[in-house]
């Protein structure tokens, strides 16, 4: 089908719902979307090429270089991809604080997000509030692995470093106003007005639609699909120190923040626990620096959902082929299901919904074709224009 | 190796192995569709995690991973580099369209009733077509940047 090109809007690659560039040309119908291409790659750095010119310890650097945001995932992924090769058993302890260390990332990445919906949705205080707690879980995650950010935490064979010692008491002390933040927020999200308005209904997304889309992690959950790999294919201490999977069926904004307040929850819970029955013994193996020929695949729940590592060695000191797949690729396809019959407005709030890893610059550009002009919205002003169109249809 | 992923190879006349921990379906490059259709309709296998690829010499070899509780169910194949043509699963599993679309991009695969036949994902508009896809081994970084003009 030809669509009028007054109806074309690009979206991107520069834009400002996200933190790294990306492109959508939203075709639009009545100001409704009908159609979303997307086209990615503006941040495609060769990271998988450049991981066969490097040794294997070295990869774990680059790996989790990236996302800043659940760096320790990536690491873990590709890490445990290669234990698997080396056949070496890494020690019980070493497994229970990176079960703590990738708790504690899924917790400040769900709570990044839940202020950017509230940014978006024009609830700055939330955002602020959010944001100040998370900096209360990077701090735990600098006094554990000794980085806010890219931890490199995980070695081959074990973590780097052991639990400092007095450290428990904090973290214990830590998670209770966590607790209790979280809490706070879910009475919030539930009753605040504005952000109802916003994200009750917006994405409708369906069992049938997800099981076509394969969507992954929370977005995935938000059907009633309650799958979670820590408890499907348990890795790390997830055998020992069982999550709750977290699901709903109504598959919008609203209720995926639901999901994601009660995943800080149920993290929380799981690092306390883990903290209780932290064995004592040695944190790391050593391995031998050359991996013997094999395959493996491993895949672990980052934050976003399913991060999927697939490892190729011919028996040499690097990798003969990594090959990665984030959560925000498995996702892309279902967000655009989303969008679909939704209102220009709703395009930053179902695109941050989605929990998307590639990122946000400061304006988008709308171009109409008919009146052969072109102008541009800065980001503000595209949060206002959403605003104001809930304020005119309430 | 699972009694389905048996089940599944007697029928297209696959090779059933065990690698990774997960059963593998070898099959022809013409089964490719049939092959994943037939385990996205098992029970529990409907999610596709990803499908790799992978220079494999004068082949490309490419993986279909579908998850089901502890494993994964694999189907692979591969497809000379004189002539990367496999059918498209994306109309089957639309959730294949990127992973198929990716790559097109970075080893050269045409997936035939793709979407994203002749266009581009990832890869940047400048980028030469006479260039070798820039994930096979042939592909030199240096003479790509002296073609894209990057020097």
């Amino acid at each position: 089908m030809q669509y009028s090109p007054e109806n074309v809007m690009p979206f991107g690659p520069i834009h400002p719902s996200l933190k790294e560039p990306e492109y959508f040309k939203l075709i639009l119908d009545s100001g409704k979307i009908k159609e979303v291409i997307p086209r990615i790659g503006y941040v495609h750095r060769g990271i998988e090429r450049a991981a066969q010119d490097r040794t294997w310890v070295k990869n774990i650097y680059l790996f989790e270089r990236i996302c800043g945001i659940c760096s320790f995932a990536h690491s873990l992924g590709y890490t445990q991809g290669v234990e698997i090769l080396t056949h070496f058993e890494v020690p019980r302890r070493a497994k229970y604080l990176r079960t703590i260390v990738a708790e504690l990332e899924r917790i400040h990445s769900h709570f990044l997000w839940l202020g950017l919906v509230g940014h978006w949705a024009g609830f700055d205080t939330l955002f602020m509030w959010v944001w100040k707690d998370r900096e209360h879980i990077l701090d735990l995650e600098e006094a554990i692995t000794g980085n806010r950010i890219h931890k490199s935490y995980v070695a081959i064979g074990g973590v780097r470093k052991d639990l400092p010692d007095g450290l428990r008491e904090t973290l214990l002390k830590e998670l209770v106003f966590i607790e209790k933040r979280a809490r706070y927020y879910s009475e919030l999200v539930q009753s605040e007005e504005t952000l109802s308005i916003r994200t009750k209904g917006v994405g409708g997304l369906t069992q049938d639609t997800a099981r076509r889309l394969c969507p992954v992690g929370p977005l995935l959950r938000s059907t009633g699909i309650a799958r979670d790999i820590r408890v499907e294919d348990p890795y790390a201490a997830y055998d020992e120190l069982i999550p709750q999977v977290q699901s709903s069926t109504d598959g919008d904004i609203a209720c995926l923040m639901t999901i994601r307040l009660n995943e800080v929850l149920d993290s929380c819970r799981v690092i306390r626990d883990a903290v209780d029955k932290l064995p004592s013994g040695p944190v790391r193996n050593p391995v031998p620096r050359v991996v013997p020929s094999g395959e493996s695949c491993q895949h672990v729940e980052a934050p976003r959902g399913e991060l999927f590592y697939f490892v190729r060695s011919e028996g040499k000191s690097g990798p003969a082929r990594v090959k990665l797949r984030t959560p925000t690729l498995a996702n892309i396809m279902t967000a655009i299901e989303m969008l679909k019959g939704r209102p220009i407005a709703d395009v930053p709030i179902v695109l941050t919904g989605m929990d998307p890893c590639f990122g946000c610059m400061d304006r988008v550009s709308v171009v109409d074709l008919n009146k052969s002009a072109q102008w541009s919205l800065t980001g503000e002003q595209l949060r206002q224009y959403g605003i104001e169109y809930y304020r005119r249809h309430e | 190796m699972s009694e389905e992923a048996k089940a599944v190879g007697g029928r297209l006349g696959a090779v059933v192995e065990t690698l990774m921990g997960c059963s593998v379906l070898q099959v022809d490059p013409a089964k490719v569709k049939e092959a994943c259709a037939a385990v996205s309709s098992l029970p529990g296998y409907y999610h596709l995690t990803t499908i790799a690829a992978a220079d494999r010499g004068d082949r490309i070899e490419i993986t279909y991973f579908f998850w089901r509780g502890r494993a994964f169910l694999v189907v692979r194949t591969t497809v000379p580099k004189t002539d990367p043509t496999l059918d498209s699963i994306s109309g089957i599993l639309p959730g294949a369209t990127l992973y198929e679309a990716e790559i097109q991009d970075l080893f050269g695969v045409t997936f035939t009733g793709s979407p994203y036949t002749g266009k581009r994902l990832l890869l940047p508009d400048s980028y030469p077509a006479d260039a070798p896809p820039p994930f096979r081994t042939e592909a030199d970084p240096e003479k790509i940047r002296k073609l894209m003009k990057l020097e």
